[in-house]
Formats: C-alpha cells, structure tokens, sequence
C-alpha cells in the first residue's frame, strides 16, 4: 500500500482498470486538466462531484470553480468523482482511497473538499464518496486534519437533511465567496476545526449548520451561536462572471460531451413549480458580443464540435436571434452544431430551432407541463392548447418528425380531467404529426411526478400520494398507445425518496446514514438504487415517511428551510400560491415588477444586465 | 469481439461512403502515433473523436464528407482493444487544403492529450488502398503481473500445441457463437520483462473478419484476471 499522504502509483490504480467496465473514467489525461506543484501552492482544493465521471463531466458548475480557482497561482484545484460501483468494489478490495484525476493523490490529503450538492439523489453518494477518501461522514467525527467539507449547488437551498455531514454550505453563488472561504481558511488553518469554521461566519453566504439546531416539530432551525446569523441570503453576483474558456476535453464519452457557455442566469417567467428558476433570481443576461468572443476561445481552446447556449429558458435572451445570426456567421464552414435548450412554446423558438437545424431535424422538445389551460394556469405556465397546437403545426411543418411533450402528474389541484386533457393534447398533436409529417412521425410523452421543492409557490403543498399517482399513470398508460405514441414515467418510489430528501429536516440525517450503512446509494439510478436499504433505514430509526411527505403545511407554520434566504420573499410565494389557487396568472416580470423581493434585498446591486426593471415594483424596463 | 466488424462500424459513422475516394480538392496525410497510459483506456470511437479534436486544436483544415451529418474523414488502420495502448499506430487524415508534415507535426505536439505523441506525418497517395486493407498482421507486448512465468509458459506451451482454440464472440447479436483463435495467433512466446512483469510478446493475424485481439489470448490462456500492461508494438502492412 502507499504512503497516504503521497500519490497512488499509477501501476497501483492500473491493475484494477482491466476488471472495470469503461475504465477511461478513472485516470484522467484530459486536455485542459491543470496540473500544479503540490508543494509551493498553499490550499489544495478537490472538486467532486458525487456520481460517475460520465455526469460529472457533464456539470457547468465545477467547470466554472476548476477554471475560477485555478486561475490564482496560491491554489491548487483537482477533480474526483464517485467510481461506479464496480470500481468501487476494487478499490475496496484493493484498499486504494478515493483519489483525484490530477496527481492521483488521495482525496483525504486535500486541505478543501468542496462537493456538489446540486440535487437530491446525489446525497448517499456523498457520503459513500467520503467513506472511499477514507473521511468520516459525519461533521462531528472530523477534525482540522481532515479536509473542510464544502457543500454548494441547488441542494443548499434546503440542506438539513444533510446537515451532519457537511461543515459548510454555500448559499447562492459561489464565484466570489468560495475565493473568500479559501483566504479566511487560510488564515485560520493553525486553528482548530471549531475554530476555523468559526472565523468563516464572518463570511456572508456561508451556513455552517453546527451553529443551528433545529426545533419541534416543524424543523425550523435557529442559531444556537450568539455570531451566527439568524437568516443566511444566498450569495448574488451583480453580472455574470466570464465564462470558462480551457474548458476540460473528455477522451472517454460522457453525458454532454461539448462546449458550454452560459448565456443568461435566472428566469423571469415564475412558474410555480420551478426551484431553479426562483432561486437563480434575478435574470442576468450576458451580452451576445461577448458570447460570440467566448465561444471564439472556447473552440481553440477545445477543438469541440458542438457548443450548448446555457440558460434556464433560452429564447428569453434580448438579443438571441442576432447572437444566433452572428454564430452561424463567424463559424461558417467550421461544422459547428450549436444546441439551445429549454425553448418556449411558441414560433419564435421554431425559427431559432429552425436557423440551427441547418437541415437536419432530429427531435423538438416542448414542456406544457399540465394538460389543460385551467392547470397551466395555476402552474403559471401561460399557454393555450390551441397556440400549442399551432406551434406543433409549425414543427412538423418544417421536417421535424419526432416531437418530444413533458408533462407533470401530481400538480396541486390537479384533477382527473386534466389527465384526459393531456390524453387528449397527445392525440391532437400527433394527428397533427401524421397529417403533416406523415408515418413516420413520432410522439414521446413523458411525464414525470411533481415534487414540491422548498423556496418555490408551491413549498406549502403536499406530495400527490402513491394512489392518485399510480392511478393516473395507468390512465395515461392504458390510453396513450399507438402507432407514434412514446410514454415513458417515473416510479412513484423514487420521486418518494427525492421528496423525502428535498423537504426533509435535520431528523432525515439519521435516516439517510442508516439508508448508506445498509447499501443505498446511486438514487437516481434505476439499476443501482436500493430501496430496499431505505426501507429499512426507515423502520431503523422509527421515521415517518407519510408524516413528513402528505400534510400540506399551514402558512404561518415555520419551514425547515426558512433560515436561508433566496432573496425572493416567503410572502411573495405566500401570495402567489394564493393567485395559483384562484387560477390566476402572474406576467413575466421583466414586463412589470411583482416585489418578489430580490430587488430590496439587493439594494444598490442593479445592472443593466438584469432584466429586473430599475425602479421596483410595479415599473417596467 | 470480431475486430473487422468494429473497424466498420466505425468507418461508417465517421466517412460518408458516397463520397469519392480520390476527390481532388483533398490530401491525404498518414499520422504514426503513440498512446501510453490514460490514453491506451478510450475505445475506437473515442479516439476518433480524440484526434478530431486535436486535429481542430492544430488548426488543420480538415475535410469533411458531404451530407446531413458532416464529418471529418479519418481512417484507422485497426483499431486499438480498450486497455492497450501503442508504440505506432496510423492513422489517415484528408484535409482540404495542404500542410506542410513538419508544421502539422510541430502543430499537433502542442494540441493533441498527454499521453498520445505524434512520431510522424507525411503525405500519401490518394489512390492507395485503405490501411485497413493493407493490414496483415499486429505486434503486441503484454506484460503481466501477479503470475508466475513458469505457469505462463506452460500455459504458452498448450496454446501453441492446439490445433483449435474456440471462443465466445463477443457481442449480443453473436450470443452462443464461437470462433477459432488459434489460426489468428502466429507467434506467440514470453519475452524479457523489467520486475515486476512477466512478458508475453505475440503477433496476430488482421485478415479481414478475423482480427486477433491480445485480451482474447489472454483469456485462451487463462490470464484472464492477471493484472497488465498492454501496448500494441507495430502494425505489418503488406509491401
């Protein structure tokens, strides 16, 4: 075995790449991978991502802190991810740690280990990641020679039910705190872990859930540290910071294998479900000059053939269409494929779709989300099934032959007519494609099951329970078939555990280490999660999971998540769930300012990049 | 696996075959080149995209096949079995406009991953056949750890007194199929090795539809599980 404290010999990690299906993702080589002296760079810090290198590689987040924090010439950045598990296996069995990309150097030796908490399903993989390193998993059985755990992504915005594993989590944006983290770190690394964490209280967006504890029966949490903040807001940039550029360059394929540039951060259009777009408040748009220029970098840098414009909603960017314009332009003749995700149901996304395509039409996918217009509008999703059915005229018009619609099941006030209104919506729109597109014309549903996630409308709301949902998959089963009819859905029993995990209060703790001891991990996997190991995690520890998914709660009730502070204002969401009830809409707010609170909470922070009019409430850009 | 079987597949997604073989706006170019370490883990279609990549790095102006989906055209002369790497392979590269060999070659150092180095470019007839075709046979190393040589030799000694050696083919459209690797084997013979490896040193025969594969021999000999070092030492062209 080696020395802990210096890198795995490369033969070491070779014998077992023979025994492993795709063994490329374990070793590294990539171009653009940055590799620096161990020893005359003060702060090593390992980025991981805590599934296989495949969805890691994939993830615009560690991109920006690799290229970010690599830039200073005191830090040293590295990447891991969680093996699958059958290199698990052999790392076990060989007692090889977890160990980075890099240098090969095991995980442990590292001074930060910052790991994304961007969604749910990624929690058992952490803590199964921290076990590999050879790291205790729980915050209060490490000390200052152990690395400082560092949560960070959409996850923190509800992290209590992994509160005991992490010491800190970013709240917000991390491009100007983790810098900060790093420097006050620094200065305090002589001091105790107790010590060290202290001195980062200082530091706004940061919460170090050892100084909280949470109460009663609702969760809320509280401080129990005359320094620590009651409320923590979530870390805002006033613009985008520049895009990366060396962008890493996979030789082994994984899920996105391409350029990325982020085009615009946030979304103006409130729908009722959407975490993301209420926690990346407000709209930051990043000017199409610069974009252009970007792009420019990023393919020299790169030699990628395909680049993705990033956003949560694409066609909502002021100037898309001449930034579309100028990218078909200057790469002409370079066989670049450029791909814009998240387009809006309406014509205009059929010509940005359409200058793109450049002739080849492979699938067009739209998200109306709920089946009836009285549901789309609780959800806010304003469109109208006869303009949906126009702009699904326009897609078979223009060769495209297979039409991809997402839906939700479970929406709050949902009822049976609305799933026979998307039985309906999907006969319509595929008569449409038959008429117009002819046989070969194909029509994929998919419907996944709502989940209500914390700093959303629909926070207060319940979980549809395992009948109404299974029921009405049936009813979606038994009556969507045919010739040019796809359905694919979600089982009940995963989007359980995502709910469980995503609205869960410090008592879920318990739960989701008894779920690792007994084997869970990979959630998100169909083939690899075990639920199984949940199930007796949850008779273990006495946990009850219908208690804590079905009771809607009550308005004045204290939240589990109410200590962190997305900028947007509880009673804005209060308000707006009462608007969803009643069945009424809310305009985008780029239009007119509806006082969700980012405004006020950033005062003096307002750029012309935001799409949020200057003047507040009620004023128009 | 079948070998030839995944050189087509291969050729298929990255060369349009309508377009014409001898097409006079483009040049032909052969790269020699070797992988070691990370890079002996991509398979073939991996490594077509590696070396578009670096290709496009380089700034070489490649040339693409007519068509919906455009692509460069680049052609193998074998592809390497994950898990080996290479002390000279070739590749074949069409371009649209002409380089000088020396320039590509100082372009390419700078642009393609770690562990692929570029040992040679030089321009080649439009005319000639594919190297796929003009293949006969490949050398491989195979250093092992783990095993005793004396276990190795005798297993070597039984493998070369056969006179079949059946084996699974690999694939699920060949579930319940075998075929014949010991024709495939022309020399096989354990070699001097740095300790801690044992070395193996073999050579296989390319023909078309039955391609040899170092991992297969190995498993013929049951080392199947021993831990290696794979590197595949040169490729034999009929001359």
């Amino acid at each position: 075995m080696t020395n802990t404290r210096s890198p795995i010999a490369w033969e070491a990690i070779e014998a077992l790449l023979h025994r492993v299906q795709k063994p490329g993702r374990y070793v590294g080589g990539e171009v653009n991978a940055i590799r620096k002296s161990w020893e005359t760079t003060g702060a090593h810090i390992c980025l991981a991502f805590p599934d296989i290198y495949d969805l890691g590689m994939s993830n615009f987040a560690l991109a920006i802190f690799y290229e970010l924090l690599n830039v200073r010439p005191d830090v040293l950045v590295e990447r891991t991810y969680l093996p699958a598990p059958d290199m698990i296996a052999q790392m076990r069995q060989a007692a090889i740690p977890l160990y980075t990309l890099e240098s090969y150097r095991p995980v442990s030796t590292f001074d930060i280990l910052a790991i994304s908490t961007a969604y749910e399903q990624l929690y058992t993989n952490s803590l199964e990641l921290l076990d590999l390193a050879g790291i205790p998993v729980r915050a209060a059985d490490r000390d200052a020679k152990h690395p400082l755990i560092v949560g960070g992504g959409h996850g923190t915005f509800n992290p209590e039910p992994i509160a005991d594993f992490f010491d800190v989590f970013v709240i917000g944006e991390a491009e100007e705190v983790f810098p900060e983290l790093i420097n006050m770190w620094q200065a305090h690394r002589h001091l105790p872990r107790e010590g060290q964490l202290r001195a980062l209280l200082d530091a706004p967006g940061l919460y170090i859930p050892r100084f909280y504890q949470a109460s009663g029966e609702s969760g809320a949490v509280i401080p129990i540290d005359p320094a620590a903040p009651a409320r923590i807001l979530k870390r805002l940039l006033p613009t985008l910071p520049p895009t990366p550029i060396r962008q890493l360059v996979p030789n082994v394929e994984v899920t996105h294998n391409r350029a990325v540039v982020e085009i615009q951060r946030g979304c103006t259009r409130g729908c009722r479900f959407c975490q993301a777009g209420a926690i990346t408040r407000p709209v930051r748009e990043r000017p199409a000059a610069e974009i252009v220029e970007s792009v420019a970098a990023i393919l020299d840098a790169t030699g990628y053939e395909e680049v993705a414009l990033l956003s949560l909603s694409s066609a909502d960017h002021s100037e898309i269409k001449p930034l579309l314009e100028a990218l078909l332009d200057r790469f002409q003749g370079r066989h670049l494929s450029i791909s814009l995700p998240s387009l809006r149901i309406e014509s205009f996304s059929v010509d940005l779709a359409d200058m793109l395509s450049q002739g080849r039409r492979s699938g067009f996918t739209f998200a109306p989300e709920a089946g009836s217009d009285a549901l789309r509008r609780r959800i806010n999703k304003d469109i109208a099934t006869e303009d949906l059915l126009a702009v699904a005229t326009e897609v078979f018009a223009r060769g495209w032959r297979t039409l991809k619609l997402y839906f939700m099941l479970g929406l709050p006030g949902e009822i049976d007519e609305d799933i026979e209104a998307i039985i309906d919506l999907a006969h319509r729109v595929r008569r449409l494609g038959l008429d117009i597109g002819g046989r070969k014309t194909e029509i994929h549903v998919s419907v996944s099951t709502f989940v209500p996630k914390p700093h959303t409308t629909f926070q207060w709301a319940a979980l549809a329970d395992r009948d109404t949902v299974e029921r009405r998959q049936g009813l979606l089963r038994e009556r969507l078939r045919g010739r040019g009819l796809r359905l694919s859905w979600n089982q009940y029993d995963g989007t359980r555990l995502e709910a469980l995990l995503a609205r869960g209060d410090r008592r879920l703790n318990a739960v989701v280490e008894a779920a690792w001891r007994n084997g869970a991990r990979f959630d998100a996997w169909d083939e690899w999660r075990s639920l199984e190991a949940w199930e007796r995690a949850f008779a273990e520890t006495g946990f009850d999971v219908d208690a804590a998914l079905y009771r809607p709660r009550a308005a004045d009730e204290p939240l589990p998540w109410d200590h962190l502070h997305s900028g947007v204002e509880k009673r804005f969401f209060l308000r707006d769930y009462r608007r969803s009830q009643a069945g009424e809409l809310l305009d985008d707010c780029r239009d007119q300012c509806h006082a969700c609170g980012i405004l006020v909470n950033y005062p003096g922070m307002w750029t012309a990049e935001w799409e949020c009019p200057e003047q507040g409430v009620g004023s128009r850009k | 696996m079948n070998c030839e079987l995944r050189i087509t597949d291969y050729e298929s997604r990255i060369t349009d075959p309508q377009s014409p073989v001898t097409n006079p706006q483009s040049l032909r170019y052969r790269i020699t080149f070797a992988t070691r370490r990370t890079l002996a883990y991509v398979s073939v279609l991996e490594l077509g995209k590696v070396w578009e990549r670096s290709l496009r790095r380089a700034g070489m102006p490649l040339k693409y096949s007519q068509g919906y989906n455009p692509r460069p055209r680049l052609h193998f002369a074998a592809p390497l079995p994950v898990g080996c790497g290479s002390d000279a392979d070739l590749l074949d590269v069409w371009l649209e406009a002409s380089v000088d060999p020396e320039a590509m070659l100082a372009a390419l150092a700078d642009a393609v991953p770690p562990d692929l180095s570029v040992v040679d470019a030089r321009t080649v007839p439009q005319d000639e056949a594919a190297l796929s075709e003009q293949l006969v046979a490949a050398e491989y190393r195979v250093w092992l750890r783990d095993v005793a040589a004396a276990d190795v030799q005798s297993a070597v000694t039984h493998f070369l007194n056969s006179d079949t050696l059946a084996l699974a083919k690999r694939g699920r459209k060949y579930r319940g199929k075998t075929y014949d690797l010991r024709p495939l084997v022309q020399e096989l013979h354990l070699e001097d090795a740095p300790a801690p490896w044992t070395g193996l040193w073999m050579r296989v025969g390319t023909r078309p539809g039955a391609t040899g594969r170092p991992d297969e021999v190995l498993k013929a000999l049951d080392l199947n599980d021993a831990p290696r070092r794979c590197t595949r030492t040169r490729l034999v062209l009929a001359s």
